[in-house]
């Protein structure tokens, strides 16, 4: 993973309006494979920062940069997942995860050969014609994945996805994350109010601190992919858990 | 008793127990007071004026409700259109909508009269009547509809790089339609009345014909009570016809999807 910075964030400074700073003087690089989690309280910023990245809101000062590009004009390499599944009400689930790829102007035979590739790895290949309504929570947000993977990101943006679902639920799409990474790779972003979930997930965990926003920890997370369930119960992995939680822990404090 | 049979029979069973005994209620209080048939007529005298004089209600029927489906037509095309560009573009709404509301607040019985200036007795009349009553709430609706697009759908399109007709066709316009559905109930109960007014108002018999608003002024002034009764159901019928129309056409396009439909366990 020596690979030259697919996304590099050097003196960014956010404030919205004249407000105060959001994020202030954040520097970071991330290399192409890497899996890094923003963790942090409420209001350090931590969304925001995943949402510079997509091009989303823009900087007050400092620059980031996606393969040397400008986010907005990099938005083909990357995709979102958002907080909620924010699907279409009135569309299907294959019709919602199809939408990317009509978007734009994929043909329909390809279409529908990727929608139902999609379908099978996040395991809902039965519920194609179902509307959304008729899924759970959890299902839901599988839906918003295969979305986003159906135009095989370069980058994957996820903004707390899992945050609204019960820990089982949760725990089982954090493997299911994992196992679709290894198929189909990519550099991932993903916002979490979770230890466990950004330690079970990342290759590298950010901690943010509030008022305002900094970077106040980094810590590398050296257990080797593809990852099981059962790493959770390692004592290695129980260890990182305390790191990264006292690591929080001072942030509040 | 089948117990999901039940809330159903009732739905049914009470309205018409309640109409029962409104009716029995009614012969009641004309018996009791005598009061004279061209006064209040009975509900079977209205019945049979309705059948006597059917060789001139039906052609009216039909006169009304072509004024009423082309006023609410139109109501229903710019309607959409129009608030489609207020939604679209602040700018334009910030410019339009407050003089949309202006001609709302102007009655219809005012602007009534410049029509038939304008336009003359009859049929264009009535149209443009009818079509003043409906428009706004499809405007008012159908604009809301396209404002309040969920945010994180919007940011999912931007970040497919949609382009703008991309965002309206499936984004906004979608998004919109059961906000455009409300506002076409609305006028779709407002079409008939709007049409019966604009025939009271700018209608005539020119060619032998007139509308329902037309009768029930021709029956008030030979003082045909039943006929005029007679007139007030058929608008109900009317009414009840374009209500239905627009309920069938909620469930075509909602059914599926939409929470006003669909049955969660």
């Amino acid at each position: 993973m020596n690979a030259a910075p697919v996304v590099k964030i050097s003196g960014l400074n956010k404030r919205f309006g004249t407000g105060p700073r959001v994020l202030d003087g954040i520097d970071l690089e991330v290399s192409q494979g890497e899996f890094v989690s923003f963790i942090g309280p409420s209001g350090c910023g931590k969304s925001t920062l995943l949402r510079l990245i997509a091009g989303l809101t823009s900087a007050s000062e400092g620059r980031i940069t996606i393969d040397g590009m400008e986010p907005e004009k990099a938005r083909e390499k990357m995709f979102f997942v958002f907080q909620d599944a924010t699907l279409m009400p009135w569309r299907r689930v294959a019709e919602n995860v199809e939408l990317p790829l009509l978007l734009r102007g994929d043909a329909p035979a390809h279409r529908h050969e990727r929608v139902g590739r999609m379908l099978e790895i996040v395991g809902l290949a039965g519920a194609a014609e179902k509307f959304p309504w008729q899924l759970s929570g959890g299902m839901r947000m599988r839906v918003s994945i295969a979305r986003a993977l159906s135009v095989a990101p370069e980058i994957l943006l996820l903004d707390e996805p899992f945050g609204a679902l019960d820990e089982m639920t949760r725990d089982r799409l954090n493997e299911d994350l994992l196992s679709i990474r290894s198929r189909d790779p990519f550099t991932g972003f993903f916002v979490t109010h979770s230890v466990a979930e950004a330690v079970f997930l990342s290759s590298r965990i950010v901690v943010l601190g509030a008022n305002p926003g900094r970077v106040t920890a980094v810590i590398d997370v050296p257990f080797p992919y593809p990852r099981q369930s059962e790493l959770r119960e390692t004592p290695a992995f129980l260890r990182l858990l305390a790191t990264t939680a006292q690591a929080l822990r001072a942030v509040r404090s | 008793m089948n117990a999901s049979l039940r809330p159903r029979l009732t739905a049914c069973l009470l309205p018409a127990v309640t109409a029962a005994a409104l009716i029995v209620l009614w012969y009641v209080i004309k018996a009791a007071f005598r009061v004279p048939t061209f006064v209040l007529p009975a509900p079977h005298e209205i019945l049979v004026a309705a059948w006597e004089e059917r060789a001139f209600l039906w052609p009216a029927a039909l006169v009304t409700v072509r004024g009423a489906l082309l006023g609410f037509s139109a109501a229903v095309g710019v309607g959409f259109l129009l608030a489609m560009a207020l939604g679209f573009s602040p700018r334009i709404k910030a410019s339009f909508y407050p003089l949309i509301l202006v001609l709302q607040m102007m009655p219809v019985t005012i602007l009534a009269p410049i029509f038939v200036l304008w336009l003359g007795q009859g049929l264009p009349s009535i149209v443009a009547i009818t079509f003043m009553i409906g428009f706004f709430p499809i405007v008012a609706n159908t604009t809301m509809g396209f404002i309040s697009v969920d945010r994180n759908l919007r940011e999912l399109f931007v970040m497919c790089n949609a382009t703008r007709a991309q965002e309206a066709r499936y984004l906004r316009i979608p998004g919109a339609m059961p906000y455009f559905l409300t506002g076409m109930k609305i006028a779709g109960t407002l079409a008939p009345i709007g049409a019966i007014v604009g025939d009271f108002l700018a209608g005539s018999a020119q060619g032998g014909v007139g509308g329902i608003g037309y009768m029930t002024i021709s029956y008030f002034s030979q003082l045909k009570t039943p006929a005029l009764f007679a007139t007030g159901l058929v608008a109900c019928l009317m009414g009840f016809l374009f209500v239905g129309g627009v309920n069938w056409l909620h469930w075509r396009l909602l059914h599926t999807w939409h929470d006003s439909m669909v049955k969660k366990e």
